[in-house]
C-alpha cells in the first residue's frame, strides 16, 4: 500500500525537474563534426573526373562537363551537377573519392519537403549549401577566400 | 416556464465542454511534466488550441458504419452513453445558490442514472458486429458493474451520518468537519471505485489497446468516437464534483476563510480532484483483468461494508459520536 504513495511522490517530484527534450524545430540540433549531412559542392574546384558519379552506390549523382571556355587551358569545367536525395544514402563515398574536395559533407540534415521533385538538388542549390561544412574540409578556402 | 430553465442547461453544457477541452489539454500537460517533456505546445500559445484542433480533426473524419452492423443501434449507442453523463450534473450543488435541482434523493439519482452509460457501451459494442468490440464491451460492463457496488456502499456511511440522500444537506452537514476525516475508509474506497467507474488508469481495461484493439469502440470513428470520449470526460467533471460534494465539504470554506466566494472553494477542491486523476494516470500501470475483479470483490467491497459497520458503531459511542 505504501508503494503506491511512494510512486505518486516520485511522479510529483518529477514534475518540477527540468525538461529532457530538445526544442528541435525551433532550435536545430548541432551535429558532431563527422556527421554525414547534405553535400556542399564547389564548381570551381571540380575537374569533371566523374569519380563521384562512378563510386556512388545508388547512382544518385549525375554530372556533365563542357570544354573549358578559356582556349589556353586544358580539361573540362563542370556544367551541371545533380544529386538525387530520393536515393542518396549519405554514405560519404563521393566526398572520400573526390581528388580536389569539390564535393564535401556538411552537418545540414533538413531535407523534409512536400514534393519528391524538390529532393533533386542541382549545382546551384548544392553550392549555396555552404554552412556547417566539416572542419577538416573547411581548411580549404571557400569561394571568396572565406574560412568556414 | 422560465428563461433560466432553458438557458441554465445550455450554459452548463458550454461550461462542461470548455472543461472537457481544457481538461484534455491539462491532462496532456501534466503527463508531459511528469515525463520531463513540455507536452502539447504547437497549436496556439502554450498549446491552448491543441484540443480544439484535435476535435476539428475528429469531426472532419469519415463517419464509418460497418456494413453488417446494427446501424440504428450503432448510431444511437454514443447518445445513450453520453446523455446520462450530462444528466447527472443536474443534482450537483455547486454552491447553495448555484444549482439546478434540490432533489431529496440526489445521490440515488446520480448513482442510478450514471449506470445507464454501461448500456450505451454494451449496445455500441454489440451493434458493431465485431468480436473484439463485443469482448471489450463485456469487459467494460463487468468492470463498471463490479465497481458500482463498492462505490455505492462507500457512501452509505455518509448517508447514515447525515440521514439524507439530498446532496445539499450532505454539504451543509460538513460545515465543521469534512467527511474525508470521519469517513476516511469510505473516501479511499470511493476514490478507487470512482477511478474505475471513469475507466481511467490504472483501471482503463475497456480501452486496453494491447489486447483488445481499443476495446468497445473499435468500429467507431470520427464524431461518434468523439462522443464516447466526451462522455468519459464529462464523467470526470461529474465525479470530481460529486467527490467534492460528498467528502471535501462542497462549497464550505476551511479555517473560516469565508471571504473567498463559495464557488471558488468548490472550484479549488474540484480541480484538486481532477489533478489527482491525471497525476494517478501518470503514475500507475494498467492493472490485470483478474486482479481488477478480485480487487473489487475481495478488497473494496469488504472495506466498504466494514466502513458502514464502523460508522454504525461510532454513531453510538459517546464522544466520537458527535462527528457521526
Amino acid at each position: 500500500m505504501l508503494g503506491l504513495v511512494k510512486g505518486l511522490a516520485i511522479t510529483l517530484k518529477n514534475m518540477t525537474k527540468p525538461r529532457v527534450t530538445h526544442r528541435y524545430p525551433d532550435e536545430p540540433l548541432p551535429m558532431p563534426d563527422r556527421f554525414r549531412g547534405i553535400q556542399h559542392f564547389d564548381p570551381e574546384k571540380c575537374i569533371v573526373c566523374n569519380q563521384c558519379a562512378r563510386i556512388c552506390p545508388t547512382d544518385c549523382i549525375t554530372l556533365t562537363g563542357k570544354k573549358n571556355p578559356d582556349p589556353e587551358k586544358k580539361g573540362k569545367v563542370i556544367d551541371t551537377y545533380d544529386i538525387n536525395f530520393e536515393t542518396c544514402i549519405l554514405c560519404d563515398l563521393c566526398t572520400e573519392v573526390c581528388p580536389t574536395e569539390a564535393v564535401v559533407m556538411t552537418n545540414n540534415y533538413e531535407l523534409a519537403v512536400y514534393s519528391r521533385d524538390e529532393l533533386f538538388k542541382n549545382l546551384e542549390w548544392l553550392h549555396a549549401n555552404n554552412t556547417h561544412i566539416r572542419s577538416e574540409n573547411s581548411m580549404n578556402l571557400l569561394p571568396g577566400g572565406k574560412k568556414q | 416556464m422560465q428563461v433560466s430553465m432553458v438557458l441554465g442547461p445550455v450554459l452548463l453544457m458550454l461550461v462542461v465542454l470548455l472543461f472537457v477541452t481544457y481538461a484534455i489539454l491539462f491532462e496532456r500537460k501534466v503527463l508531459g511534466w511528469i515525463q520531463n517533456r513540455p507536452g502539447p505546445n504547437r497549436v496556439g500559445p502554450w498549446g491552448l488550441l491543441q484540443t480544439v484542433a484535435d476535435v476539428l480533426k475528429l469531426l472532419i473524419k469519415e463517419d464509418v458504419v460497418p456494413r453488417k452492423a446494427d446501424a440504428s443501434l450503432f448510431k444511437f449507442a454514443p447518445v445513450i452513453a453520453f446523455v446520462p453523463a450530462f444528466a447527472v450534473l443536474a443534482v450537483i450543488p455547486f454552491t447553495d445558490t448555484l444549482k439546478f435541482s434540490d432533489f431529496a434523493v440526489g445521490l440515488l439519482y446520480y448513482m442510478a442514472i450514471s449506470s445507464i452509460t454501461i448500456i450505451g457501451i454494451m449496445a455500441g459494442s454489440w451493434a458493431s458486429n465485431n468480436k473484439y468490440a463485443l469482448l471489450g464491451g463485456m469487459r467494460s460492463a463487468a468492470q463498471m458493474i463490479s465497481y458500482e457496488i463498492p462505490l455505492v456502499m462507500s457512501v452509505v456511511g455518509i448517508i447514515m451520518t447525515v440521514g439524507s440522500l439530498n446532496l445539499e444537506e450532505i454539504v451543509r452537514a460538513q460545515k465543521d468537519v469534512w467527511f474525508i476525516f470521519p469517513q476516511f475508509v469510505g473516501f479511499i474506497v470511493f476514490l478507487i471505485a470512482s477511478v474505475s467507474e471513469l475507466n481511467r488508469t490504472p483501471f482503463d481495461l475497456p480501452e486496453a489497446e494491447s489486447e483488445l484493439v481499443a476495446g468497445y469502440f473499435v468500429e467507431y470513428s470520427g464524431f461518434r468516437f468523439a462522443f464516447f470520449m466526451l462522455a468519459e470526460y464529462v464523467y470526470v467533471f461529474a465525479m470530481a464534483s460529486l467527490t467534492t460534494v460528498l467528502f471535501l465539504g462542497g462549497w464550505n470554506a476551511p479555517f473560516g476563510l469565508t471571504f473567498i466566494p463559495p464557488i471558488i472553494w468548490f472550484a479549488v477542491k474540484f480541480v484538486a480532484i481532477v489533478f489527482f486523476l491525471f497525476w494517478l494516470r501518470g503514475t500507475m500501470p494498467r492493472i490485470r483483468v483478474d486482479q481488477l475483479m478480485q480487487f473489487a470483490w475481495k478488497v473494496l467491497l469488504p472495506l466498504a461494508i466494514f466502513n458502514i459497520f464502523l460508522t454504525a458503531l461510532f454513531k453510538e459511542l459517546p464522544v466520537i459520536g458527535n462527528w457521526y
